[in-house]
């Protein structure tokens, strides 16, 4: 494999995928624990590796304003934040995504206020899955290196031309390195074509963004976008051929389905807690329990179908939620109500029970014994073919400390 | 999953990235909602376009003559060009101080 073989934290790959790809405009801001990224950014603009405008920007609302212009401008950009920062920034998300400008964020996610909680949960960012862009998160330092080219090529794609999240579990993947490959030049280079626009901002050659409409022509728009976040999950597959010829690293497109023993029930998890259920995995096939791992690579564009085919050889699926979503259906997390309407369509002989485990709130690591407990209530499920409850909270449940399967 | 298509003489622009406008819409005046107008005094002017590049609304802009004029029908009153202005030359007054009035829309917006 080509490259350079060095031991980076996530956001530290980031910044080495930003420098290959020849960002053009970063706008900046401090908050935990995304920051890093900038300052390494910093440090490469400032040392002559990477040409590009580094702008101090006077909080988040204001990275992303500054961003959306330098994009329509032509420029291939990068800006990142984390909890609340994500959520201040929320008015620009809309029109990025409508004025199709493929703006970069990277996310370290983080617990949103209050109180001040610098751990790790997709809340942050899981909130703006309304507004249009592209969103995933990376397991590994290696992916996030990874899904920074990745996103590049798929947003900026002539047919696709929408912005992209880049999210990583802030401290698991964002602080804690990890062997990483990074590519050389030429390969990026044939990977990822420059940023070209049709119709760039220019004083010579003025052109409206946003103007105003009649209601009537506000479906149209809206159907637009429909399409394009479409035509992103058709093409998403060659990207990742291509990702694979190029690199040498396969990625499946829309969702990892790890299932080595045969098992007939499976976690359904998003982000980096999926390392340590690979290992749960493995040492509780040595307990002679078979348990499966159903990864997410792209929340959005949300593959329905490929989706719903994994889930459907199972019984059981046990999705793991690291995020909040007070009141919703089911009352669990922001990924039930879309896993059951992904399920909802499948005949009633292939439709798995539901259930759900809230697990890895407000940053605390999901332990080895945590992935034996959800594996025995999958487990029970499917013995009793009954739910005998839809939703735990992992740290609180009373038979917690029992494991005997 | 498949989505219905466009119809030809419904499709709007990608992005709804449009030419610059070269005309007014009448209907849409927002100038009404000003209190203080900004007034430039034009002899302390130096023509260094700060309040052009400031203001919020892309309400100002160069006339034939080289100087700065505020474009009434949408300025509304902000006041960032008298705030910005290097040379204090801009000065806010009050709007029924003036005779002409901004034309208000027949109907509420």
């Amino acid at each position: 494999m080509k490259g350079e073989k060095k031991f980076l934290a996530g956001l530290a790959a980031v910044a080495e995928a930003a420098k290959l790809a020849d960002v053009d405009v970063i706008s900046s801001f401090p908050i935990r624990p995304y920051t890093g990224l900038m300052v390494d950014l910093s440090l490469k603009v400032a040392n002559g590796e990477l040409d590009a405008e580094f702008v101090h920007a006077e909080g988040e609302h204001g990275q992303l304003a500054i961003v959306h212009g330098a994009s329509a401008s032509g420029a291939r950009t990068m800006t990142g934040s984390s909890g609340v920062g994500v959520t201040y920034a929320f008015e620009t998300y809309s029109p990025i995504s409508g004025g199709r400008c493929p703006v970069q964020m990277v996310i370290a996610d983080r617990t949103l206020d209050p109180p001040g909680d610098f751990g790790s949960e997709h809340s942050d960012v899981l909130c703006a899955r309304d507004q249009g862009w592209i969103m995933g998160w990376a397991e590994t330092p290696q992916e996030a290196l990874d899904n920074t080219l990745i996103y590049y090529r798929l947003g900026e794609d002539k047919r696709v031309a929408l912005p992209q999240f880049n999210c990583q579990d802030g401290y698991f993947v964002s602080h804690i390195p990890g062997d990483v490959v990074v590519p050389e030049q030429s390969q990026v280079n044939e990977f990822l074509p420059p940023y070209k626009l049709d119709k760039p901002l220019d004083p010579l050659r003025p052109y409206g963004h946003g103007p105003q409409i009649y209601s009537d022509q506000g479906p149209v728009l809206e159907l637009q976008r429909a399409i394009v976040m479409d035509k992103a999950k058709e093409i998403i597959p060659g990207i990742m051929d291509d990702f694979k010829r190029i690199f040498g690293r396969k990625y499946d497109p829309f969702i990892e389905d790890y299932n080595p023993n045969n098992a007939e029930v499976c976690l359904f998890i998003n982000g980096a807690h999926a390392h340590t259920a690979r290992y749960a995995i493995a040492n509780l096939k040595s307990q002679g329990v078979n348990l499966a791992l159903c990864k997410l690579r792209f929340v959005r564009p949300w593959a329905t179908d490929e989706i719903a085919e994994a889930l459907s050889r199972y019984k059981v699926v046990g999705v793991i939620e690291t995020n909040n979503s007070f009141g919703v259906a089911r009352e669990a997390g922001v990924f039930t109500p879309e896993v059951a309407a992904t399920l909802y369509d499948l005949p009633e002989n292939k439709r798995p029970m539901l259930i759900s485990f809230m697990a890895g709130l407000g940053g605390e690591a999901i332990r080895l014994k945590d992935f034996y407990f959800m594996a025995k209530k999958l487990i029970n499920t499917a013995q009793r073919k009954k739910l005998e409850k839809p939703v735990y909270w992992i740290g609180f449940e009373e038979d917690e400390e029992d494991l005997t399967f | 999953m498949s989505k219905p298509k466009i119809p030809k003489e419904k499709q709007l622009p990608e992005g709804l990235i449009v030419d610059c406008p070269k005309t007014e819409q009448e209907q849409m005046t927002t100038g009404g909602w000003r209190i203080l107008r900004s007034v430039i005094d034009q002899d302390e002017c130096t023509h260094c376009r700060v309040c052009w590049i400031n203001c919020p609304d892309a309400a100002i802009s160069v006339d034939e003559s080289g100087d700065m004029k505020i474009n009434l029908k949408y300025c509304k009153g902000c006041g960032i060009c008298a705030a910005t202005c290097t040379v204090g030359a801009i000065s806010r007054v009050p709007e029924l101080d003036f005779d002409e009035v901004v034309v208000y829309r027949d109907l509420p917006y």
